[in-house]
């Protein structure tokens, strides 16, 4: 008995001691910044000032009396719920294309996968000349006879432009997440239901799309984590302008953090959005499971 | 199997040690003073190389490392200084320098001034000198300055039949508006009289030149005062009317650009503008001028100074160091190509600025700039970017645009 114990115990051991390294780089790196954002949320935590006062929850009441953090969590849902739907319903599509034996297919998965590769800061500045006033959107309009904006400077036109973006750049990487899912569908089922009569888009939608139900919550999740982080873009295309029309969470956590020597408040307005997104993903895992049988 | 185990600790522990080993050179051993400065340009970069060139030679016991910090230097000196390992000496700009010197982690240099006489501190320029000052003590060194003058598009100006400059502000806008025009005859504009940006370094000029301020020497705030307004509106209706576009508006990125490109024939710029066409427009004929006086001569000036901070461990070489670059003789080498103009006046002249064309016209403007400072935190001059942006995109009356922000940007004050 004992020694089956001691066995299971140097087992143990040895796990642990295989887990130390990236046990402690975990720690390091993640979760003790994790607990001293935490921690100095609830400090007016100024670099540069040595004295930093305790100051309890006033961070936080602050917050949610500052127009431009109200304006900001406005913009990221509406990024969020923006993105999110189109650019899963889109790469579950384009998979769904690209699993077909079609010709030109090596060619189209690639394209489709290049953006998913290349530098936010690349793809940022390439849509900037995109969207500008004499830009290749207003040229493509144009042939339309329709008269474009200047995307990036006009308030109402500026997020949804960066949202397009993102879901440009972001369905090629969720298309192979979604490939991979679908080549885990045994073929015998599309081939039963051929048999039977079924359309293509039967086949879609009576096949695919419940078959792929883990791979859309993954894809789901990962999509709505990285919509309520976006920063990059914005710094890159919009700087949070005009009025205030593409500030999202991240950006105003970096804005006070880094360029109004508030890292204590830009600390706390991280732990809100950390915490609406547990929210948001405890609804989704509640009400949209990945397998619901 | 306890072999193995002990086998495994070994190379586990083996590469732990390496790992550890890895993170330690991570941290930079600091045996020597070290400067920073930001990184704008290839020559500038050169120059100031020469310069701590001519330093090594001067100072020759002085050691030191040259740390150039490539991006976001802001931030980069902010975590720096926050962490204890920030340079001994480095660049800070004038307009962050209020924030600077409230958070009392500069070391004053009164005493560092008095004990040596050859600072000679009436030799630079007041206003810039004051851009470093904090309840009677001096928190930093200007290295140089830029004030904003007129550049103008000399054949645009020729094909208009014009053959004087804009003097004020009634001419200003009567010019803009026979330098505008439409060349292909397709009803939209193609070359517009001026390029302005929405921003308020420059709307500034206007300001100071209508007898305004953004903060007035009370302290209150002086964004709805009447002359200030007038000026904004004065700015705006520039770009309302037609006779001036903004960069965004023609696909540009910057003034610089636009006015390049022969889609502007005049705009507001520092010296910066001058390498930039040189290198991209060598073509285009330019010419530089005071700007159009309002009811009195003005213009905005941006400067950077030398500052250390308090608890750097090389004070006395840091103070050498910054004491020779912004002295005459290493202001004098830094300055030489123009790239930069020097804050103090024996060395614009040593240096033929005041006899040059084109640096002539910078120098004269030294004597009516200002620079642009204010007592708020930058959160309350975001506001003002802000509202800035809603009164040029989307068309919001300026009057009301300032009233809306006066509360909100009071609120930021430093003191």
């Amino acid at each position: 008995m004992s020694k089956v114990k001691s066995k299971k115990w140097a087992q143990a051991r040895t796990g642990y001691l295989f887990l130390l390294l990236p046990l402690l780089i975990f720690g390091v790196f993640t979760i003790f910044p994790m607990v001293f954002a935490f921690m100095i949320s609830l400090y007016d935590w100024n670099l540069l000032i040595p004295d930093k006062p305790f100051v309890g929850l006033s961070n936080y009441i602050e917050l949610f009396q500052d127009e431009v953090f109200l304006i900001a969590i406005k913009n990221t849902i509406i990024y969020a719920l923006g993105v999110v739907p189109v650019q899963t319903i889109l790469s579950l599509f384009l998979a769904f294309i690209m699993n077909q034996k079609l010709p030109g297919r090596a060619f189209f998965r690639t394209a489709f996968y290049i953006p998913a590769v290349t530098a936010s800061v690349v793809t940022s500045t390439i849509f900037i000349w995109i969207y500008s006033k004499p830009g290749l959107l207003n040229y493509l309009l144009s042939q339309i006879g329709v008269e474009g904006t200047d995307w990036l400077t006009n308030p109402s036109t500026a997020l949804l432009s960066i949202m397009a973006l993102n879901v440009w750049s972001t369905s090629g990487y969720f298309m192979i997440t979604f490939l991979a899912g679908l080549q885990n569908i045994p073929k015998s089922v599309y081939e039963a239901a051929k048999i039977d009569g079924a359309s293509t888009w039967t086949q879609f939608w009576k096949i695919t799309v419940p078959m792929v139900r883990p791979v859309t919550y993954f894809v789901v999740v990962l999509g709505l984590i990285g919509c309520f982080q976006v920063f990059d873009q914005v710094f890159i295309m919009s700087q949070g302008g005009p009025v205030n029309s593409t500030t999202t969470m991240s950006f105003f956590v970096y804005l006070n953090s880094f360029k109004y020597f508030r890292l204590g408040y830009g600390a706390a307005g991280a732990v809100v959005l950390a915490g609406i997104i547990y929210i948001v993903t405890v609804i989704q895992k509640k009400y949209l499971p990945p397998d619901p049988y | 199997m306890l072999y193995h185990i002990c086998n495994m600790v070994k190379r586990l522990s083996c590469l732990i040690g390496i790992g550890i080993l890895f993170l330690a050179g991570c941290g930079k051993k600091n045996d020597n003073m070290r400067i920073s400065s930001w990184v704008s340009s290839p020559e500038e970069t050169k120059m100031f190389n020469a310069t701590l060139d001519s330093f090594r030679v001067a100072e020759p016991e002085v050691v030191f490392d040259f740390e150039p910090i490539p991006g976001n230097y802001a931030e980069k000196l902010q975590l720096m200084l926050g962490t204890n390992t920030s340079p001994d000496l480095f660049f800070i700009k004038g307009y962050l320098a209020p924030s600077y010197m409230s958070f009392k982690i500069l070391e004053p240099l009164d005493e560092y001034i008095q004990n040596e006489s050859a600072v000679d501190l009436a030799d630079f320029y007041p206003n810039l000198l004051q851009s470093f000052q904090r309840d009677g003590n001096q928190y930093g060194l200007p290295k140089d300055f830029a004030p904003y003058v007129l550049f103008y598009n000399k054949t645009m100006f020729e094909e208009a039949g014009i053959d004087s400059l804009p003097s004020n502000w009634q001419e200003l806008r009567q010019y803009a508006a026979m330098l505008t025009k439409d060349l292909d005859g397709d009803g939209a504009t193609d070359q517009y009289g001026l390029v302005i940006e929405p921003s308020t370094e420059m709307l500034m000029p206007f300001v100071f030149q209508n007898g305004g301020n953004f903060q007035n020497p009370d302290g209150s705030l002086g964004i709805t005062d009447e002359p200030f307004i007038e000026a904004l509106e004065f700015y705006h209706g520039l770009y309302k009317d037609g006779l001036a576009t903004i960069p965004t508006d023609v696909g540009q990125g910057w003034n610089g650009d636009t006015f390049g490109r022969g889609m502007a024939a005049m705009c507001l710029s520092g010296g910066w503008l001058i390498p930039f066409l040189e290198g991209n427009y060598d073509e285009l004929d330019w010419g530089v001028a005071e700007l159009p006086a309002g009811k009195q001569k003005a213009t905005i000036a941006f400067t950077t100074a030398f500052s250390m901070p308090k608890n750097s461990n090389y004070k006395a070489d840091a103070w050498k160091m910054m004491n020779y670059l912004t002295g005459k003789e290493g202001m004098r080498i830094w300055t030489s190509q123009g790239l930069a103009l020097p804050s103090r006046k024996s060395v614009a002249i040593k240096n033929g600025f005041y006899d040059d064309p084109v640096w002539g016209v910078f120098m004269n403007s030294a004597e009516f700039a200002r620079t642009f400072q204010v007592e708020y935190s930058e959160r309350g001059f975001e506001e003002m970017v802000v509202a800035m942006q809603a009164i040029f995109f989307t068309g919001k009356e300026p009057r009301q645009a300032m009233e809306d922000i006066k509360l909100r940007i009071e609120k930021y004050s430093l003191k």
